[in-house]
C-alpha cells in the first residue's frame, strides 16, 4: 500500500477545483488529466467520516490503515492523482481480462473502481502492463524494471498468509463442487469478452449487442475460489435465472415483433385493397357516365332528326326586312 | 308562360343537390379527420406518423392501370358534355337558317 504523508496544513481538494499542487510520490508517475467520477461539490476534507472511508475502499484503500481523516484524505487524494496517470487502454486491457461488466466509456476512475474489485489471482492472459495497472491499484509499490513474474510475486506477497489460505480453501471447495456438478474446465467457453452497450445503443446495431452472459461467465470453481462457497453458489443460481429470464424476453419481444409485422402486413393489404377497391368504383361509375352520356348524344341526335323542334320565334322586325 | 322542360328541370336540380350533398359531406369528413389527426396527444401522433408512413408506402404502380382508365373516362366524359353543346349549337343554328329561308 503507497501511503503519503500526510499534509495537514494544506486543506485536500477534489480535482477540478483550485488546489495548491501536490507533491507526487516517486512510485505514481506524473498524472497527466484527471477525470472525477462525480462533480465535485465538497472538499474532500467536509465529507463525513463514514462517506470518506467509503470513497477510500471504493479507490482499493484499506481504511484501518490510515490515523485519521487527514491521512485518509492525502491517501484519496494520491490514489486519484496516480489514477488520472494511468493508461485507459490499460484499464480497459484488465476490465477485460477481469471480465467485468461495464460500459466502455467510463472514465479512468470508474474503470479504476471496477478494477479494485476483482480479487482474481489467476494473472493468465493479463499483459506486462496490465500487471502494472492491477498491483498499483492493488497498493503495491511498483519499480519500472519489474518483469512479470516479479509483479506476480509482489502481488502474491501482498495477499497474505490468511487469505492465500482462505483461496486455496475455496478453490479446493470450488473443483470439489465442480466434480459434483459434473462442470469441467473445458466446458469454460471461451468467448471474447464484450462490453456492455450504452442504453441508448441496445437494439440500434447488431455489432453492439448485449455480450452473452456466458461469455462472462467464469467456472463455477473460479467463482467460488473467488468470493466463496455460498456467495458463489449463489451468484452462479441467480446468474441462471438472469439468463432463463433474459430468454424468455427475448422470446416474448420477437412474438410480439412477429406480431406487429403480421399486423403492419396485414394493414398494409388491406389498405391496397381498400384502394384498388375504391378506384374500380370510380371506374365503374365513369364508364356508366361515359355510357348514358354516349347514349344521350347519339338520342338526342336521333330526336333531333325524326321530330325536329320548333324553330325559334323570328323578331318581327326581322320578318318585315325579310318580306320587303 | 314560360316554356319549362320539366325533365331538363329535374336533370340539373337533381345533379346541383347531388353535387352540393356530396361535396359537403366529403369537406366534412375529411375535416374530422384532420381534427382528430392533429391531437397532440402521444398516440394520435403515433397514428398520425403510421398514416403518413403508409401514405408514403403506396406504390402507385399497384393501381397505374385503373388510374390511367379513369382519367381517359374522365377526359372522354369532358368530350361528350362538349359534343352535346356542339350539337344542340349546330341544331339552333339549322333551325334558325331553315326559318329564315
Amino acid at each position: 500500500m503507497s501511503r503519503t504523508p500526510p499534509n495537514t496544513e494544506e486543506p485536500k481538494l477534489l480535482p477540478g477545483e483550485p488546489a495548491p499542487r501536490q507533491p507526487v510520490s516517486p512510485a505514481t508517475p506524473p498524472s497527466t488529466e484527471i477525470i472525477p467520477a462525480f462533480v465535485p461539490m465538497r472538499q474532500l476534507s467536509e465529507l463525513p467520516k463514514d462517506e470518506l472511508e467509503q470513497l477510500a475502499e471504493e479507490f482499493g484503500l484499506s481504511v484501518g490503515d490510515y490515523k485519521s481523516s487527514q491521512h485518509l484524505v492525502a491517501a484519496i487524494h494520491d490514489r486519484r492523482q496516480m489514477i488520472g496517470g494511468l493508461d485507459r487502454e490499460t484499464l480497459l486491457e484488465v476490465i477485460r481480462w477481469g471480465r467485468r461488466p461495464v460500459l466502455a466509456n467510463l472514465n479512468k476512475e470508474q474503470l479504476a473502481q471496477e478494477i479494485v474489485r476483482i480479487k482474481s489471482m489467476r494473472f493468465e492472459g493479463l499483459s506486462q502492463q496490465g500487471l502494472v495497472v492491477l498491483t498499483k491499484l492493488r497498493g503495491v509499490k511498483v519499480n519500472a524494471t519489474d518483469d512479470v513474474p516479479t509483479l506476480v510475486n509482489k502481488l502474491k506477497k501482498k495477499e497474505g498468509l490468511f487469505t492465500r489460505m482462505n483461496r486455496k480453501r475455496r478453490a479446493m471447495l470450488g473443483s470439489l463442487v465442480s466434480n459434483m456438478l459434473g462442470e469441467s474446465e473445458s466446458a469454460k467457453t471461451g468467448n471474447d469478452y464484450q462490453f456492455v452497450p450504452p442504453a441508448d445503443a441496445v437494439g440500434a446495431s447488431s455489432t453492439t449487442a448485449t455480450p452473452s452472459p456466458k461469455s462472462a461467465m467464469p467456472s463455477i470453481k473460479e467463482e467460488i475460489e473467488d468470493a466463496g462457497l455460498f456467495s458463489g453458489i449463489a451468484g452462479r443460481i441467480k446468474r441462471s435465472a438472469d439468463d432463463y429470464l433474459n430468454q424468455k424476453l427475448d422470446e416474448i419481444e420477437s412474438r410480439i415483433d412477429r406480431k406487429l409485422d403480421e399486423i403492419d402486413r396485414r394493414l398494409a393489404e388491406w389498405r391496397d385493397k381498400e384502394i384498388a377497391n375504391r378506384i374500380r368504383i370510380l371506374k365503374i361509375t365513369l364508364w356508366a357516365s361515359v355510357i348514358v352520356g354516349a347514349f344521350s348524344l347519339i338520342y338526342a341526335y336521333v330526336h333531333e332528326l325524326v321530330y325536329p323542334s320548333p324553330a325559334p320565334p323570328v323578331p318581327q322586325k326581322q320578318a318585315d326586312i325579310r318580306s320587303k | 308562360m314560360p316554356d319549362v322542360d320539366f325533365f331538363q328541370f329535374f336533370r340539373y336540380t337533381l345533379g346541383t343537390i347531388a353535387t352540393i350533398y356530396a361535396t359537403i359531406l366529403t369537406l366534412q369528413s375529411m375535416w374530422a379527420w384532420i381534427v382528430w389527426l392533429s391531437g397532440h396527444d402521444k398516440y394520435i401522433s403515433l397514428v398520425r406518423r403510421y398514416v403518413i408512413v403508409h401514405g408514403l408506402r403506396l406504390r402507385f404502380k399497384s393501381f397505374w392501370g385503373d388510374v390511367i382508365i379513369c382519367m381517359l373516362l374522365c377526359v372522354v366524359f369532358l368530350l361528350l358534355w362538349y359534343a352535346h353543346g356542339q350539337m344542340r349549337h349546330m341544331f339552333t343554328a339549322y333551325h334558325a337558317a331553315k326559318a329564315s329561308l
